[in-house]
């Protein structure tokens, strides 16, 4: 194309014109790259962010809820770094829990949930509408560390799960304040600005869950919400030795389903989704699709719950230097059961380069690698010949008009 | 009249509507005060109806959610205890320290922190200056001998990760120098549930015990203590006191004694504020009574616990432990006829609503409608008396929620099964309260403190009461407006006054005539209730006078009374002698009495209810009709109709009731029988009243005697 802008500047000079082609390109340009970037990055990590909102003795399942799912993401292979545990009240060091130090989210009292190897990220009077905001957006302040941070990048895959009280699209922290839909929606466009995600779960359990997504816009958004508005979504049973419910409905239909996977099964999201039985909940989960690209069918729940990444093939390590051949890098969408286990692999790192490249590639340069960077970028378009011709055809007319205006 | 007035002369801007509202209103006083008593009076009557269901408010408390942990071993012990307690009494050898000194062991056994907190009985004495104010422990500690002192026994434990900065009240009040048999079954219940709780280790709250000895009345019991609870004495009156009466030496033989190595701890011990307290008694009933629990509930000057105190009991003892819950009612409306009709009628009322749309639900079954009533005059009546039911009132003066729970029970044989199977419901019941209590985390605020119980499981909340009694006083400010217009458009100087242009000596003369004989109306009323206050303070006097039979005190009263009318009547003067000019003058005068009256029962009635809703409740019922219908009497029979005479009997009638001692022998007599009335009852009954420093006698001596007075004066005079 920059021939061909080279090529025009030689025939006719007109200034206007070339000024007039310059902003063409730069916008197509841009269109491509933004197109480009969320189609083809890559799954690269997991991240997960687990909220209780709700603190006090009553609400201990709340808690549960959240350190069940902590449990099952870690079990499934998100690492801890890699998850923020926002824990609204300390259920197992209140005094009127029976069992210090321990909590348990069933009535047999197999499984402690609090057990030695929980990292509880923010806690009591941390978890505030604030601090959860900054989390998702990424402002922090200073002084705060790195374990505090969502550090995900634009090919990261996030759970975000709250578990509280909430209403028509409202969710309540503490007792003082709430989340309203909006405040979401605006966090999670942020994010998506930010480039802060590929891909978004949100799993909300509260009454009235599914109007917590009402404003949400951005694409890449899944979610599922344990009620329609107008339902409640109630506990599943009461731990008469605790003296409190421990767990609520629809977390424990989740956590059933996935305690019967391991990190490795491939069940998909849809199977998930509709195995939430109405009748059990006392309420209708919902799931809202409609800003996610991919078919549910196609995506492995371990693409949210799990750290498990589509595996790139390459011939060998490092393969920078040569564009040939980064270009060329076969990606394999590893649907088969049989061989998905081998190729399971860590983050290329071929793929952090090329990702390095495309944040960088808007600096001025002519230098060879910048060059090579902007051809392979040009590569990644799929239909970089209907492009072209489309330019061409629009240069007919402009070329007419210019000749009729000297 | 002013406004009056200026509307006459300028007519175009147009009044507002809520102006003309008024005076619309104003103008149909008649019609609007008939409908207003009547509905008023039917809508009090409809309250068990329109009775909702009581619900847990309170998410934190979560009633019976725990299964109970209360074991038989527990029981046993708390057997052990009961025998030892009844074994004590048949050999009365010990210095009536015995028992204090027994279940002292017992607590400290459960390595509980044990003190003895001593106090003396303080006499009924009347203050004046007592009502409505805090207690103070200062200025009660008057006349204290050193001989009669009760020991109360404090035990207390620790929640063992608990702050330490609430705690739960038990309460076992029983008569150190004779342990009755009930007595003795409440210790064991709380002896069984404490042991329990000393071992637990979900408390958030401390615990604490108190075996109040109930030598001189319960009440005196668990006040002496609170207030020292409550009131710490670092140096002054403490000190007094231990000075007055030579150490603590019953204390240090207690000490001295053979379980010395035990830890009994010097002074006062001190928990954290109470979220709640239980008082706990086992009352001897018969079979009929058996497994039935009744609560106990109002305060001092009407004052009700939270609601989700009494719903929590009833939840747990009805669902958990199989009990059949009560609240006091009055028996004797059960039978009464009318009411059964009345009951019928609405039930059949209901059944139409209901053919007529299903969503419709307000028909109740005669015979819950008569319980209902009967409940709620009962809840009204002990509101109104403003006289705490049980040993629970004294927390209710520390803002601390509070109820009692009778427990009956048949069993006081030696049948060991049976008793313990008593104890350990009772027990079971117990700890589902304080368990549930303690997972409170501030104080109870989420229910009702204003209500009305219509049977332990349904209530009237204030929004829906109050109503009745908005309806009854809603046509006194509109008669009293009504009168008073009257009373000037009768005047013929005030037509005169349309006529002639203003400014002339003769009009400016009329208007302080006016104003003078508006005012004149004012002063008697202010007066009589001068008066009013000189009669409530009567009895501190006739306190004083030694050995005095309560007929004598009454009459001396009724007689000082009387004369103390008479002295303010010739020192102030009723200014009856100089108007004596037209009976239309006469007229407007008593028109204007009774319309400055009327207003002076209005704002008596309306602050009486900020203050007892329950006694200006009763106190409307028998003063509004009465300051509606009061007429001259000489007026109604100077006309000679048979409708004036219906009139004149009414007057008469309500002028009877409306006389509190008349009222009291009358409802007394309706209730209980007339048999063996005297007249000491109204004495002992008002001596009561002020000696728990109720409002209601501030309400009977300052509001509705003076308003009685007054109508008795319109209804006698001279037109």
């Amino acid at each position: 194309m920059k021939r061909m802008q080279f090529k025009m500047y030689g025939s006719f000079g007109s200034r206007v014109v070339v000024l007039l082609l310059f902003l063409l390109l730069g916008i197509s340009n841009c269109v491509a790259q933004a197109s480009s970037s969320s189609e083809a990055t890559m799954h690269t990590n997991n991240w997960a962010v687990l909220v209780c909102t709700s603190r006090f003795w009553f609400n201990y399942r709340h808690m549960a809820n959240t350190l069940s799912l902590y449990r099952t993401v870690k079990r499934l292979g998100i690492p801890d770094e890699r998850i923020i545990l926002m824990l609204a009240d300390d259920m197992a060091c209140n005094a009127r829990n029976k069992y210090p130090a321990q909590v348990f989210n069933n009535e047999n009292h197999k499984l402690n949930l609090y057990g030695d190897n929980v990292e509880v990220d923010y806690r009591g009077y941390e978890v505030t509408v604030e601090n959860f905001l900054r989390v998702l957006s990424g402002r922090h302040e200073n002084g705060v560390p790195r374990s505090k941070r969502l550090l995900s990048d634009e090919g990261s895959h996030i759970l975000l799960y709250m578990t509280g009280h909430g209403g028509d699209e409202f969710l309540k922290f503490q007792d003082s304040e709430e989340l309203q839909s909006h405040d979401l929606a605006d966090a999670v466009k942020q994010m998506k600005e930010k480039r802060r995600f590929k891909e978004l779960l949100i799993m909300v359990d509260t009454c009235q869950a599914a109007t917590l997504f009402s404003q949400l816009q951005s694409p890449g958004v899944l979610t599922i919400g344990s009620s329609m508005k107008g339902e409640n979504s109630y506990s599943h049973h009461l731990d008469s030795d605790v003296g409190v419910s421990v767990v609520d409905r629809f977390t424990f239909y989740t956590l059933g389903f996935f305690e019967r996977l391991n990190m490795y099964n491939n069940a998909s999201l849809i199977s998930l989704f509709s195995s939430y039985n109405p009748s059990m909940l006392m309420s209708t989960a919902y799931y809202r699709t409609d800003l996610y690209q991919r078919r549910l069918e196609e995506v492995p729940v371990t693409n949210f719950f799990g750290s498990v990444m589509e595996t790139i093939h390459t011939d060998s390590a490092y393969s920078v230097l040569s564009r040939k051949e980064s270009g060329g890098a076969e990606i394999r969408k590893s649907t088969d059961k049989s061989v998905h286990d081998k190729k399971r692999s860590l983050l290329n790192s071929i793929e952090l380069d090329q990702i390095i490249k495309v944040n960088t590639k808007d600096q001025q340069g002519t230098s060879k690698c910048k060059w090579s960077a902007f051809l392979q970028e040009m590569e990644k378009v799929k239909d970089v010949d209907t492009f072209v011709n489309y330019g061409l055809v629009l240069i007919v007319p402009l070329l007419t008009a210019s000749m009729w205006l000297t | 009249m002013a406004e009056a007035e200026a509307e006459a002369e300028a007519p175009k801007p147009r009044p507002r509507p809520i102006v003309r509202l008024g005076i619309f209103l104003i103008a149909h006083s008649l019609l609007l005060s008939v409908v207003c008593c009547t509905a008023g009076i039917l809508t009090l009557l409809l309250l068990p109806v329109l009775a909702k269901n009581t619900y847990i408010s309170e998410n934190a408390l979560m009633p019976g959610s725990a299964n109970s942990m209360l074991p038989g071993q527990e029981v046993s012990e708390a057997n052990r205890l009961v025998k030892d307690l009844t074994s004590l009494d048949l050999k009365p050898v010990g210095g009536g320290i015995e028992s204090q000194r027994l279940i002292a062991e017992y607590m400290s056994d459960l390595g509980a922190e044990v003190s003895y907190h001593r106090f003396y009985p303080q006499s009924n004495q009347f203050h004046p200056l007592h009502f409505l104010s805090y207690p103070e422990s200062g200025t009660i500690r008057e006349n204290v001998s050193c001989s009669l002192h009760g020991l109360n026994t404090v035990g207390i434990i620790r929640a063992p990760r608990g702050d330490g900065k609430e705690a739960i009240v038990l309460v076992t009040p029983y008569n150190s120098g004779k342990i009755g048999p009930g007595e003795a079954l409440s210790l064991g219940i709380a002896y069984s549930v404490f042991s329990l709780l000393s071992r637990v280790t979900w408390l958030a709250k401390d615990i604490i015990w108190l075996a109040a000895d109930s030598k001189y009345g319960e009440y005196a019991a668990v006040d002496a203590w609170l207030s020292d609870y409550h009131m710490p004495v670092f140096n002054g009156l403490g000190a007094l006191n231990a000075e007055m009466c030579h150490g603590s030496n019953i204390l240090n033989e207690l000490k001295d004694d053979s379980f010395t190595e035990r830890k009994i701890c010097d002074g006062f011990r001190r928990a954290g504020t109470m979220a709640a307290a239980l008082v706990i008694k086992v009352a001897d009933r018969s079979e009929q009574f058996e497994n039935s629990l009744s609560i106990y509930a109002e305060a001092s000057n009407g004052q009700m616990p939270n609601l989700d105190l009494i719903n929590i009991v009833n939840f747990l003892a009805v669902h958990r432990q199989g009990l059949q819950t009560k609240v006091e009612k009055m028996w004797s409306l059960l039978n009464c006829k009318w009411l059964k009709i009345l009951g019928e009628i609405l039930e059949s009322l209901g059944h139409v609503a209901r053919s007529l749309n299903p969503q419709w639900k307000f028909g109740i079954p005669a015979a819950d409608y008569a319980e209902g009533i009967a409940t709620l005059a009962s809840s009204l009546y002990y509101q109104a008396l403003g006289v705490p039911t049980g040993p629970h009132g004294a927390f209710r003066d520390y803002q601390v929620d509070a109820i009692t729970l009778e427990i009956s029970s048949g069993v006081f044989s030696n049948d060991k099964v049976k008793q313990n199977d008593f104890l350990l419901r009772g027990g079971r019941l117990i700890e589902g309260v304080i368990r549930s209590v303690n997972n409170l985390l501030e104080k109870f605020h989420q229910s009702f403190f204003l209500y009305l119980l219509t049977s332990p499981s349904k209530f009237v909340s204030v929004g829906v009461y109050m109503i009745a009694f908005a309806l009854l006083v809603a046509p006194l400010p509109m008669v009293a407006a009504s009168l008073y217009i009257d009373a000037h458009k009768l005047d013929p100087s005030y037509e005169n006054d349309k006529s002639t242009p203003p400014a002339s000596a003769a009009e400016k003369f009329g208007i302080t005539f006016r104003s003078c004989k508006w005012l004149n109306a004012a002063k008697k009323v202010f007066v009589v209730h001068l008066w009013g206050a000189v009669v409530s303070l009567l009895p501190y006097f006739v306190c004083q006078i030694p050995s005095c039979t309560p007929t004598i005190s009454f009459v001396v009263w009724v007689s000082l009374s009387i004369l103390s009318l008479l002295i303010l009547y010739l020192i102030l003067g009723f200014p009856f002698s100089y108007v004596n000019a037209s009976s239309q003058s006469q007229n407007r005068d008593w028109a204007l009495l009774k319309s400055v009256t009327i207003s002076a029962a209005f704002i008596g009635l309306c602050l009486m209810s900020v203050i007892n809703f329950s006694t200006a409740e009763i106190g409307a019922l028998l003063l509004v009709p009465m300051c509606l219908m009061a007429q001259p009497l000489k007026l109604d029979v100077k006309a000679r109709i048979l409708r004036n005479f219906s009139r004149v009997a009414c007057n008469l009638a309500l002028g009877f009731i409306g006389f509190p001692p008349a009222a009291f022998f009358v409802l007394k007599g309706v209730f209980e029988g007339f048999g063996g009335i005297s007249v000491g009852y109204f004495w002992n009954w008002l001596e009561t009243i002020w000696a728990w420093n109720s409002a209601t006698y501030l309400y009977i001596g300052m509001v509705h005697l003076p308003c009685w007075v007054l109508c008795i004066h319109v209804l006698f005079h001279p037109c």
